[in-house]
Parts: structure tokens; C-alpha cells; sequence
């Protein structure tokens, strides 16, 4: 009788770590070449965006409820 | 099936078992290990073993197989057990046969018979793992999968020499990690991490290319948990540049991770790398780092919170937050900046807290100027506090630094 929460402890466990981001196994003699998907995947990515451009709607919104506040001071 | 064909089944099998070691025959070797494969070759094994009461007795009636009851003893066992779907016998006698196997793996000079080692490593954790979920339905404590890792320990050691063999190292550390992963036992990684990263006896490029993609992917995530992102980058991009481009989940997987990762040094995912990868939860973050919107980043890392809690990346998203102040920060300095330019570089707390109010987000000046002061001190902003008129005064030369691929000062 004292084993069951036990058990139970450790069900919740093996759920609590059940890996779902398991890597797939590849085949024992897979060969590939990873030149070109490498490449394109790699150019994927943007690390100039930091910009000072503030025409989207975002910072226009930005902008008028900045200055109705001011008008209002 | 007659008792004639369960007996001819059963001695094709030692033929083959016996021709393959004397010829080092590796690629008919492994196949004879393969229980998880199902092959159609291993399932009749199972059921000619069902039907023949006694195969032990043909395994002892030559030399050429008795030598070998070590290994095939216990791996008729776990067949025939695997056939009839008893995972918990099937693991128990299978991993007596990997014990038998690793001692006459020794005694084999070269390294002919890697592949059936490889195998036996794979099939020994999936066992396992069948095994526990047998175990934990039985309401019994699921243990053996941990023991599957002392196993393969034992097989990494194995390989830990010099000579041919040590080339099958990085594969068993693969599955290991595999298992130390599940189990949420991951600080286990470590020791063999250090032989494999520090013993002179490897040299990593020496690898196959599967392994090396394997093993970046799971030390990346490693240094993720760990918040070392220069490190996490590295060897998740090396994970992502060169896995198999046909292997669409694991590059999907690599960058669940990666993303994350790029997101915290201050790189952007394209779009189109998103929904490539059907990876649209990442979008609205994506978003409002380029916006200044703390409430999206919010909304997003709550809609999401389960899946980036299951791949333990949710405490990394959610330090980006400093990222997004920053940006909202340097857009109200930009419109400042448009409108009164001799006046912008002195930003009043209070317009910080307007903007946030507009986004839902209740605070007062102080703890807005507690951000802002951390954000001076991550360098985020380059400014100082005039404290009693509550105003942050900023640099008049590149007042906003970016990361440059660089981690947020900690």
C-alpha cells in the first residue's frame, strides 16, 4: 500500500520530462551535402533591423498618443 | 507454421549469426540485432521461437554457436518476448545481450562490427523506454531506461580508446543524451561532454556528420538551460548548417531552440524562416522586439507559454522584455528627437509611463526609472538620471548601443 504514491510519483515524473523536442535519428550510413541548404538557411536571419524608421503604424499610434498627452500638459 | 519450418527459421538465423562474424560481415551483423525494425526476417524469428519450445538446445549443438550463447541466449528471449509484446522481459533479456556483446566487442580488433553496436545502442533505449511506459501502466516505478544509461556507459568506455573504434563514441554520447534528456537528468551530460570535448584521443571532425549535427543540437540546448548563448549560437547554427536539408523536423527542431537564442543576441528570424518551419509562434515576438510592444510580447509568450515551457526556452523569451523597453524607449527619443531636436536627448519619465500606459501597462515613474536604471546598467542606453526632475538624460552619441550578436550584459 505505501508503494502506490510512490508510483504515482513517479508516473508524474517520467510525464513531467517527456521530451518532445527529440531529435530524430538519422540513418546509420546517411550521407548528405549540407552546402547549399546550409547556405539559404543561414541567410535567414536579420541583425541590422534595429532602425530608426518610425513610419509604421505602430510608432505613428505612438506618436499621436505622445502628443494628445502633450496638448493636454 | 510446422515445427520442421520454426526449426529451419531458427538455424538460418545461427548460420547467418556465425557467417556474418567469421566473414565480418557488419551490414548482415547488424540486421540480426534490429528488434525495434520489425523486419519481417526477425518477426518470424519470434514466432518459429514461440513454436519451438527448446532453441537453446540448437544454439549449444555446435561450436560455431555456443561460443556466441552469451549474446544469443538472452536475445532469443527478448524476440520471442518482443513478439509477444511482453517490452519489460523483451528489455531485460536484451540488455544481457548487450552486456555479452561489449565483451566480445573488445576482444574484436577492428572495427567491423560498429554498426551492429550502433544497433544495439539504439534498440537498447527504445526497449527502455517501452519498458517504463509497460512499468508506469502497471502502476510500477519506471527505472529502465537509467539503467539503459549505465549500459551505454559501458559501451562508451569501450570506444574511449584509441584505435578504429572510437569513431562509434559520439553516437552512443548521442543516445545518452537522448536518454539523460527524457529522464530530466541532463548535469549526467557532463562528464561524458568533458571526454569527448577535452580528451586528446578524439578529434571531433574525425566524426560522421550525423553525430556531429546530433550532438551540437543537444550540447546547444545545454548551453541554453545554461544561458550561455555565444555558445548556445555556435553549436545550434553548426547543428542547423549542416543537417540533412531532407530532414525537415530536425532542422525545425534545431530551431526551436536557435531562435530563442538569435532573439537574445539581438537577431531577427525572417519571416519566411518561420513559416517555412511552421514555427508562427515565434512571430508576434518577432514583432515586438521590432515594434517596442510589451503588451504583444506578453500576449505572445502567454499563448504560447506551455509549448516554450515543454522546450525550456520560456525564461529566455521572457528576458527579452529588456530588448522591448529599449525599443520603445529609443522610439519615443526618435519622435522626440523629429520634433524638438535640440531637446531630445532629455526624455521625461513620465512620456515613458504615458507610452505604457497606452499599452495597457499600469506603472508609476518609479518603477519606470528602476527600468530604466537597468537599462543603463545592461547598456542598453547610454544616459543618466536628473532625479529630481525625473527625467533620464541620454547620450548625445549612440545613446541606444546594439547587441551586435552580443548577449545583454549580465
Amino acid at each position: 500500500m505505501a508503494t502506490e504514491p510512490k508510483a504515482a510519483a513517479d508516473d508524474v515524473k517520467i510525464d513531467l520530462f517527456e521530451d518532445d523536442d527529440e531529435f530524430e535519428e538519422f540513418e546509420i550510413n546517411e550521407e548528405w551535402d549540407d552546402k547549399e541548404e546550409g547556405k539559404e538557411v543561414t541567410q535567414q536571419w536579420e541583425d541590422d533591423w534595429d532602425d530608426d524608421d518610425v513610419s509604421d503604424d505602430f510608432s505613428l499610434q505612438l506618436r499621436r498618443e505622445l502628443e494628445s498627452n502633450t496638448e493636454k500638459n | 507454421m510446422s515445427m520442421g519450418e520454426a526449426h529451419r527459421r531458427i538455424t538460418e538465423y545461427l548460420n547467418r549469426f556465425s557467417d556474418a562474424i567469421s566473414s565480418q560481415d557488419g551490414a548482415t551483423f547488424k540486421s540480426l540485432f534490429a528488434l525495434s525494425s520489425n523486419s519481417p526476417f526477425l518477426l518470424s524469428l519470434g514466432d518459429a521461437l514461440n513454436l519451438f519450445q527448446d532453441p537453446n538446445r540448437l544454439i549449444k549443438q555446435s561450436d560455431n554457436y555456443s561460443q556466441f550463447a552469451d549474446i544469443l541466449v538472452p536475445l532469443f528471449r527478448s524476440l520471442l518476448n518482443y513478439r509477444q509484446n511482453n517490452l519489460l522481459e523483451a528489455y531485460n533479456a536484451f540488455e544481457k545481450t548487450a552486456n555479452a556483446f561489449i565483451q566480445e566487442f573488445r576482444n574484436w580488433e577492428s572495427a567491423w562490427a560498429l554498426e551492429a553496436l550502433y544497433v544495439i545502442v539504439y534498440d537498447i533505449r527504445v526497449l527502455a523506454e517501452k519498458a517504463d511506459k509497460e512499468l508506469a501502466s502497471n502502476g510500477k516505478s519506471p527505472e529502465k531506461l537509467k539503467g539503459a544509461g549505465s549500459v551505454l556507459m559501458k559501451f562508451f568506455g569501450t570506444l574511449a580508446g584509441k584505435g578504429s573504434k572510437r569513431v562509434g563514441a559520439l553516437y552512443v554520447t548521442c543516445q545518452l543524451f537522448k536518454i539523460y534528456f527524457k529522464l530530466g537528468t541532463v548535469h549526467l551530460c557532463r562528464s561524458v561532454i568533458r571526454s569527448i570535448e577535452t580528451a586528446r584521443i578524439f578529434d571531433f571532425e574525425e566524426f560522421p556528420k550525423r553525430d556531429k549535427v546530433t550532438y551540437m543540437y543537444y550540447t546547444g540546448r545545454l548551453e541554453v538551460f545554461n544561458e550561455n548563448f555565444p555558445a548556445a549560437d555556435y553549436k545550434l547554427s553548426y547543428a542547423l548548417k549542416h543537417c540533412n536539408p531532407q530532414s525537415e523536423a530536425n532542422i525545425r527542431m534545431i530551431l526551436k531552440h536557435l531562435i530563442p537564442v538569435k532573439l537574445s543576441i539581438g537577431i531577427l528570424p525572417k519571416n519566411s524562416l518561420l513559416e517555412k518551419y511552421n514555427l508562427l509562434e515565434y512571430s508576434k515576438i518577432v514583432q515586438a522586439l521590432r515594434r517596442g510592444d510589451l503588451r504583444l510580447l506578453r500576449c505572445a509568450l502567454q499563448d504560447h507559454e506551455d509549448r516554450f515551457l515543454r522546450s525550456g526556452v520560456y525564461l529566455v523569451l521572457e528576458k527579452l522584455e529588456l530588448q522591448v523597453y529599449q525599443r520603445l524607449v529609443k522610439k519615443i527619443y526618435i519622435i522626440q528627437k523629429q520634433k524638438d531636436p535640440g531637446r531630445a536627448h532629455q526624455v521625461k519619465l513620465e512620456v515613458i509611463v504615458k507610452a505604457l500606459k497606452w499599452l495597457e501597462i499600469d506603472m508609476d515613474v518609479d518603477e519606470v526609472e528602476c527600468i530604466v536604471a537597468i537599462l543603463i546598467y545592461k547598456n542598453l542606453m547610454k544616459g543618466y538620471f536628473a532625479h529630481k526632475s525625473k527625467v533620464v538624460v541620454l547620450s548625445k552619441q549612440d545613446p541606444f548601443p546594439k547587441l551586435n550578436g552580443k548577449p545583454v550584459n549580465s
